[in-house]
């Protein structure tokens, strides 16, 4: 008899070790809380079907990032979006938290905003390296490419990105 | 900005997290959608009778405090959480228990019930929650503006709409003091300048004393100043 149960606890670990990352990953892109759960909860599904069907996933990594770049992909192509900043958020005069706090969060908007606009690989290096903390090497696993040209392409990001917000 | 202070400032990205709630209730979907078992139906049975008694014990326990937790995390949630979902279904149940006069007084109630959120919004400073909870308490007010054109004159579900609107009222007041714009309610407003132009008309037929004459004189006035709740406890004071 064929048991399921060590797949499920298996990929249970993978969720709960890549889920913030994946969300984190998506946000940046989309720059919108809604849209980034809607397609996080999509990878993993997506994720746990193909994980089913396969012996095992070699790099749970770069096989949830796939699935999370194409999901991003089909969402821009089918919704028709730029990528813009969504400005949901009313402002607020008092009381002083809430203005403090709106203060706090402009500036990581600001950063995040700048990336959103990058290219998609600049993006991709930027929150894969600094964000989650990969190493070249993993990237260059991740994209199929040499580990010089992730590094050019890191520097150019940040270059690309330093321009972005100086232009704001 | 210097390379080294562009990094520190896109590291602090990190601060990106999903909500725990969110993420807790995706998995458990995610695992309910896609359930395969090989075991014969004879197999997992047994399975289950081959567990410790402590073990289910303790899981039952934990099932119980997790479905308590599960409750409770769905009574507080607000517009834009994942749990109001659940909570709305519920809030919807009841909706649809109101007759079509009760309605519009059950409508009030969930728009005051918005305006309770938007004070523990500005308490807890969920900013994310503001401009869907705000949406929820217009929808609110739309719905029962449309049932409001179709009540008849009956003087417990005015009661009703009086003390919700008065309610409203004052919610209002004290989150706009908040600095939180919530609209205009305009169409609210309207519909209860309907109302009460029925009502006074239902009046105008009927032979009244001469307190009741002062007051309906009140009545008028306070309808002609936009005062519509007190114009209506006015109209419900004279059919005592």
């Amino acid at each position: 008899m064929k048991f399921f149960y060590s797949k499920k606890e298996e990929f249970e670990k993978i969720y709960d070790g890549y889920v913030g990352k994946i969300y984190r990953f998506i946000f940046v892109k989309v720059s919108s809380q809604e849209i980034a759960e809607d397609l996080t909860s999509e990878v993993f599904l997506r994720g746990w079907k193909s994980f089913q069907e396969k012996k095992e996933i070699e790099n749970p990594s770069a096989f949830l990032y796939q699935i999370a770049r194409n999901l991003i992909v089909d969402h821009y192509r089918e919704k028709g979006k730029t990528r813009l900043v969504s400005v949901e958020f009313l402002e607020i005069v008092d009381p002083d938290d809430l203005e403090k706090k709106a203060l706090l969060s402009s500036d990581l908007k600001e950063i995040q905003a700048g990336i959103s606009k990058l290219n998609d690989n600049y993006q991709n290096v930027i929150i894969w390296h600094y964000l989650d903390e990969l190493s070249i090497k993993e990237i260059s696993g991740i994209l199929d490419k040499s580990e010089g040209t992730i590094r050019v392409m890191l520097h150019r990001a940040l270059k690309s990105l330093k321009k972005e917000l100086n232009t704001n | 900005m210097a390379e080294k202070d562009l990094i520190n400032k896109i590291k602090e990205l990190k601060n990106i997290k999903p909500k725990e709630d969110w993420v807790f209730l995706t998995k458990n979907r995610i695992f309910s959608e896609e359930q395969q078992f090989s075991l014969s139906p004879f197999e997992s049975f047994k399975q289950l009778f081959n567990l410790k008694p402590a073990f289910v014990i303790s899981s039952l326990i934990n099932v119980g405090l997790v479905g308590l937790t599960f409750v409770f995390s769905v009574q507080s949630s607000l517009p834009g959480d994942l749990l109001y979902s659940v909570k709305k279904i519920g809030e919807d149940a009841q909706l649809s228990l109101s007759s079509e006069t009760e309605k519009p007084g059950a409508y009030l109630e969930l728009a005051n019930k918005r305006l309770e959120d938007l004070d523990k919004i500005a308490k807890i400073n969920k900013i994310e929650n503001l401009v869907p909870t705000i949406r929820e308490f217009q929808n609110s007010i739309s719905k029962a503006v449309e049932d409001l054109n179709r009540i008849e004159d009956d003087s417990y579900i005015i009661m009703e709409i009086v003390s919700q609107t008065k309610k409203l009222e004052e919610s209002k007041q004290r989150i706009e003091a908040l600095g939180i714009v919530i609209g205009e309610t305009k169409e609210l407003d309207n519909a209860l300048a309907q109302l009460i132009e029925r009502e006074l008309e239902g009046l105008e037929n009927q032979i009244l004393t001469e307190e009741q004459e002062e007051s309906l004189v009140q009545v008028k006035e306070d309808y002609q100043a936009g005062l519509y709740y007190q114009a209506l406890e006015g109209i419900l004071f004279l059919g005592q």
